[in-house]
């Protein structure tokens, strides 16, 4: 009996670690839309609505899921109350304390940090320039992602069950 | 004082709270070259600015102004965002809050041979806005006629206090005062000088009754206003352009009082100029307002009626 239940718990916590895994592969792309949706409202507001930074990012941060609304809402604090001397170092910070709690990985992260170096820095053009390279950049790795996803997510689930079940099978 | 110390990059506020504080309180310009000594400049003096707050007359004792501090002091000012300001950069100065100016210098970059912006911003000029209210009291009661404003010019050498009055006229109409009731006042703010607006809100007090058309060229604006916002009294500062004198012509036949400004010692020379010189000849203005420094800033050198001659307080105050 006792073997019984053990076998269900081992079935259970496996399938739950396979599970986890391929979120992660699902979460990617959805936050990676969102960095993208976030981006091309950045670019609205500078472009057309010449919205200073620190109030754009407020705006966006409010919009945007909670994962990545995170890294503006932070930036903009930051630049509010001086904490950063400049844009970039906002943005950077930002990213240092919310990069752990997302599912986007170090090419993201490159493409937002080389953003930041420019962002609020020159005219409007050269901004709609950068913003529209970095979306550009995103969309290539949210295909990426979700290929990923396509290819791993059930994967690991599966294999997750079927780890679960091997070692069931090896313990009878 | 205040608005200003929070744009500036520490380390220049520092400097600026060690001053004595006889020159922090009548500082007018805070003058910031990229490696080059900070220069205050108070009460018609100037001097260099030493680390530690001491003025000093040798260029090489002052703290220097280096190109990190200029990036930040445009960060700043820019709010980190330098794309709203293509404007600003474009006419070479920033309104801040508080109506203070900031002048900007270097170098400029061209498109079609016309000027884009500002790329490298190496100079500042940072003017503090002192308001002085009551500048016009002087000059009201000559303003006023069987309850008509009279269109007036006022005649004055730069720097005289010539957009000061202007102001403190404005502002005088708005609220309403011994002489008149209140006035729906339009302002036509060109240069950004008279109301000094950031995001189009006023920085400095025109009144309850004035609305204001912030960086529009007067004479479309002083048509706009007169559509839209149907004003008693129009302000305009500095009437040169042919435009602008047809616009006042027209303003002035379409029953809206018109009170500007134009550059000149007296009456004699403003004439000498087309613009100026035709309206004056047809009759356009009923009162000029002649300003010098002869007793300080904003002093009323005299106060001419329509066929140009002089019109005495006391005349006015028996014909009240």
């Amino acid at each position: 009996m006792v073997k019984l239940i053990g076998a269900v718990l081992i079935l259970f916590s496996a399938s739950m670690v396979g599970w986890q895994i391929g979120r992660y592969y699902a979460f990617r792309p959805v936050q990676l839309r969102a960095l993208l949706v976030a981006l091309q409202m950045l670019e609205t507001e500078i472009v057309y609505g010449l919205t200073p930074l620190h109030r754009a990012f407020v705006k966006i941060g409010h919009r945007v899921p909670a994962e990545v609304g995170r890294l503006f809402l932070t930036a903009a604090e930051l630049l509010i109350t001086e904490r950063a001397q400049t844009a970039e170092e906002a943005l950077q910070q930002a990213i240092g304390a919310h990069w752990p709690q997302t599912a986007l990985r170090r090419q993201e992260r490159e493409v937002l940090s080389s953003l930041g170096q420019v962002l609020g820095s020159s005219d409007r053009e050269d901004q709609q320039k950068h913003l529209r390279l970095a979306v550009t950049h995103l969309r290539g790795l949210e295909e990426e992602a979700r290929a990923e996803q396509g290819r791993y997510e059930k994967m690991y689930k599966s294999l997750g069950f079927l780890c679960g079940l091997l070692v069931v099978i090896l313990m009878f | 004082m205040k608005e200003i110390m929070a744009i500036l990059p520490a380390s220049v506020r520092s400097i600026l709270t060690a001053l004595p504080s006889a020159v922090r309180e009548h500082l007018e310009e805070i003058r910031l070259r990229q490696n080059q000594p900070m220069e205050i400049r108070y009460g018609q003096q100037s001097s260099y600015v030493t680390p530690s707050g001491q003025l000093t007359a040798n260029a090489r004792q002052g703290w220097i102004f280096s190109e990190e501090q200029s990036v930040k002091l445009l960060n700043q000012v820019s709010h980190h965002s330098l794309y709203a300001l293509e404007e600003e950069l474009k006419r070479g100065y920033i309104t801040v809050v508080g109506g203070h100016r900031i002048g900007i210098a270097g170098k400029v970059v061209l498109e079609k041979g016309e000027v884009k912006g500002i790329r490298d911003v190496t100079s500042f000029n940072i003017r503090i806005a002192r308001e002085k209210k009551g500048a016009a009291h002087s000059v009201l009661p000559f303003l006023f006629e069987n309850g008509r404003v009279h269109n007036t010019l006022i005649i004055s050498p730069p720097q005289c206090g010539k957009t000061t009055l202007l102001r403190d006229i404005a502002r005088s109409l708005s609220y309403g005062s011994e002489w008149s009731s209140s006035r729906k006042v339009g302002i036509v703010d060109e240069r950004s000088e008279l109301a000094g607006c950031l995001n189009g809100v006023p920085q400095r007090d025109v009144g309850p009754r004035t609305d204001v058309l912030d960086a529009c060229p007067k004479a479309v604006g002083m048509m706009m206003l007169i559509r839209s916002m149907s004003p008693d009294v129009l302000i305009v500062d500095e009437i040169g352009r042919t435009e602008d004198g047809e616009a006042v012509w027209e303003a002035i036949h379409a029953g809206v009082a018109v009170i500007c400004t134009a550059h000149g010692a007296d009456v004699s020379e403003v004439a000498q100029r087309p613009t100026l010189g035709r309206l004056i000849q047809y009759g356009a203005f009923s009162r000029y307002i002649v300003l010098s420094r002869a007793n300080g800033v904003g002093t009323v050198e005299a106060v001419y009626d329509g066929g140009l001659t002089r019109v005495e307080r006391e005349k006015i105050a028996w014909l009240s």
